[in-house]
């Protein structure tokens, strides 16, 4: 693939909120996108563009989440996607559902209300004629937790699932929250293998091939203030323990984190609103290797090895 | 030459207004009045005090107290329900929630100054800022009309991220002392030598300097030498500074933060007697991850202001002391493409508790999406005339720079009848 002579290729017409995770169902041409608002839309995406930048309309819409889509994954075959959501829950989407009854959706109704809204009334906006898609409700096949669907479970996170990784084997999943709770998980049945305490915000996992190792980057993101913290920690599994401290070589923010498939390198990337740095670094020692370049203008978001 | 009547009642009171250096530069006679001495006692003699818990930067009153759940300005937030009927605060703010019986919110905040040094000065003073006069911060202010003169305390204290005026002109005795962040003493506190050489040091000063005073009378030497006699006054005061012994056992409650042993030692600073206290609270300006930094802020911000409220409470000082949480701007309803809120001054939220300001009340309401104040604006003068009023300082008392005069609160300011108790 030549990004360097990259294109647009099709516009995915939706306002509803900001898209906040993205991710494409195996090596499949379906696409996926969770917003702010809990919504994931689901996009079939043609062989050809009939026009470059030409509009896509979703054919599904997954239901369930309430609150921040906060990543997206999806296994090899494309037959699973996986969502972590700010509503304190996973879910597990089985995407070769036939799904639930048709619905109409409206793709631009944020414009249509911003322009019919006295604000946009007094500017003399014009609300834009409703953009409507038929899509196919679906439901989760599988709910990990979450405090508000099971109020007096300890199962789960109780706050924002702020990272998710899925093991090599697509067997595991691996959570973190901004309560400092990391979860494994079995993916099939839903249940908890394992769960540890860190002090900061788990903000970025990964889970190592061998699925033996975990690497928890984590921060408490106050300012000027002595409960600021920072650390990238590798934990053993099996103990809940962590077994090497990456936090002296990395003073930073590591906003996503993924191991090569074969274990013999680590990527972690600089998060936030800095350059985003990408390090390579030996798991083995912590050893920095180096660092790619050039740097992304803003933080990393996500690091994917192919 | 002829000189009226007029001209001469001009000239004095210029004369009373100002001071000539040395060197024939002007100075401010630091606020003198006509009737501040009657308004300083009448005002001390209630004791009241005055914390005001600064949110540097400006908080997000939409993800705090004027929450919009399921529109488009709402954000990740949820709201929860307080014994107050139909009012909902942020879920990250349990504890204050709790204490909503005690808390009159102000969610009709429409202000003047956007940005951080103007609104920072703004919200201090309620002036815009200007060059042609040095406006007093409120601590200022309380310090003059509520403190006692007499005290070895400083009777404005602040710590952490706060306000940028100081005491203007009412002159360095009213100045601020400021506090490192953790609320420890500054460095120059301490003692260089034998504190029994010092003090036999500081008596032969104080003798030779009385003496050159006998003669050379002027103000800027008088300054000096109360300054001096303030410091060494505070010096034998500082163990109220000291909560080393007490915090252990608070600062569960608190947090163990540096805003957390802010709100603890102030509580025990009005214990003692300081009139006002600042304790401000930084990361709010979060024109990018608002609600990143603002699940953070409210973690240490809810046990350490919830914390303060009740032990107010407990000790019988929350009717006599006012606690105000507000900072310089309020944040926008829109969200913008980093996830972020800027700044917005148009319909935004303070909370005032205790002092005399009637609790367990919702004061003013925003449209559905926060962007405009429905019913009672509420200005930085009508702010700081409740403030004065509940503390027992006529918000209309005037003060002379040079020979003008200036008011406590910009003409038309109106205090809240119905937030006084």
């Amino acid at each position: 693939m030549d990004f360097d002579k990259a294109m647009l290729a099709w516009t995915l017409p939706w306002d509803a909120d900001w898209v906040t995770a993205v991710a494409l169902l195996g090596r499949s041409r379906r696409l996926a996108a969770g917003n702010n608002l809990g919504e994931i839309l689901v996009w079939d995406l043609p062989q050809k563009p009939d026009k470059p930048g030409g509009s896509v309309s979703p054919v599904r819409r997954l239901a369930g989440h309430t609150n921040v889509i906060s990543k997206l994954l999806s296994t090899v075959d494309g037959r699973w996607l996986v969502s972590a959501s700010y509503d304190h829950t996973i879910r597990c989407w089985y995407m070769q559902s036939p799904g639930d009854k048709e619905e109409k959706i409206v793709l631009n109704a944020r414009a249509i209300e911003e322009a019919d809204s006295p604000a946009g009334r007094r500017a003399g906006r014009k609300a834009p004629p409703p953009h409507e898609a038929e899509v196919r409700l679906q439901q989760a096949a599988r709910t990990l937790g979450g405090r508000r669907s099971q109020p007096r479970s300890s199962v789960g996170h109780k706050e924002w699932v702020t990272s998710l990784a899925m093991s090599r084997d697509e067997k595991l999943l691996l959570s973190g929250d901004d309560a400092g709770q990391v979860i494994l998980w079995d993916r099939a049945g839903g249940t908890e293998q394992r769960r540890w305490q860190v002090k900061g915000w788990a903000h970025a996992v990964a889970l190592s091939p061998d699925n033996k190792l975990a690497l928890v980057s984590e921060r408490v993101p106050l300012v000027f203030d002595s409960g600021q913290h920072s650390a990238v920690r590798i934990w053993d599994i099996a103990s809940a323990q962590p077994k090497l401290d990456l936090s002296k070589d990395f003073k930073m923010y590591i906003g996503a984190a993924a191991y090569s498939p074969d274990g013999k390198l680590l990527a972690l990337g600089r998060g936030g609103e800095a350059e985003g740095q990408l390090f390579l670094v030996d798991p083995s020692n912590g050893k920095k290797l180096r660092e790619l370049t050039p740097k992304h203008e803003y933080g990393i978001t996500d690091l994917v090895f192919q | 030459m002829n000189v009226t009547l007029s001209d001469h009642l001009r000239r004095r009171a210029f004369l009373k207004g100002t001071l000539v250096t040395g060197t024939g530069l002007t100075v401010a006679n630091w606020g003198g009045l006509f009737n501040s001495r009657a308004v300083a006692a009448e005002a001390a003699k209630r004791g009241k005090r005055c914390i005001l818990l600064w949110m540097n930067g400006g908080a997000s009153q939409l993800d705090t107290f004027d929450m919009k759940p399921g529109r488009p300005t709402g954000g990740p937030f949820r709201p929860i329900v307080t014994k107050l009927p139909g009012v909902q605060v942020c879920e990250y703010l349990p504890k204050i929630a709790e204490q909503i019986g005690k808390l009159a919110v102000i969610r009709s905040m429409r202000t003047q100054s956007p940005d951080h040094p103007d609104g920072i000065y703004h919200m201090h003073t309620c002036y815009k800022q200007s060059e042609r006069v040095p406006h007093p911060e409120l601590g200022a202010m309380i310090a003059k009309y509520c403190g006692n003169p007499d005290a070895d305390l400083p009777s404005f204290v602040r710590t952490g991220s706060t306000g940028n005026a100081g005491a203007g002109y009412l002159g360095p005795r009213y100045q601020p002392f400021s506090l490192e962040r953790s609320g420890r003493l500054p460095y120059f506190t301490q003692s260089i030598g034998d504190p029994r050489a010092e003090e036999r040091r500081n008596e032969l000063l104080r003798f030779m300097e009385g003496r050159y005073a006998q003669d050379h009378v002027a103000e800027p030497l008088a300054s000096h030498r109360h300054a001096k006699e303030r410091s060494w006054r505070l010096l034998r005061a500082k163990a109220a500074f000291d909560i080393s012994k007490d915090w252990p056992a608070a600062k569960d409650r608190y947090g163990d933060t540096d805003f957390g042993r802010g709100c603890f030692l102030a509580r025990k600073l009005v214990e003692a007697g300081v009139p006002f206290v600042e304790i401000g609270q930084e990361n709010y300006d979060s024109h990018a991850d608002n609600f990143v930094c603002h699940k953070a802020n409210m973690q240490v911000l809810d046990p350490a202001w919830s914390s303060l409220l009740i032990d107010l409470e407990e000790r019988g000082l929350l009717d006599d002391t006012l606690v105000v949480w507000m900072g310089e701007v309020g944040r926008t309803p829109q969200i913008n493409n980093r996830a972020g809120r800027d700044h917005f001054i148009r319909a935004w939220t303070i909370v005032l508790a205790g002092g005399g300001i009637r609790g367990g009340q919702v004061y003013g309401e925003t449209d559905r999406d926060g962007k405009e104040v429905k019913d009672n604006p509420v200005s930085e003068g009508d702010l700081f005339s409740t403030i004065y009023t509940t503390l027992g300082v006529n918000p209309r008392v005037k003060h002379y720079v040079g020979t003008r005069p200036i008011w406590a609160t910009p003409e038309g300011s109106q205090a809240i009848k119905e937030l006084l108790g």
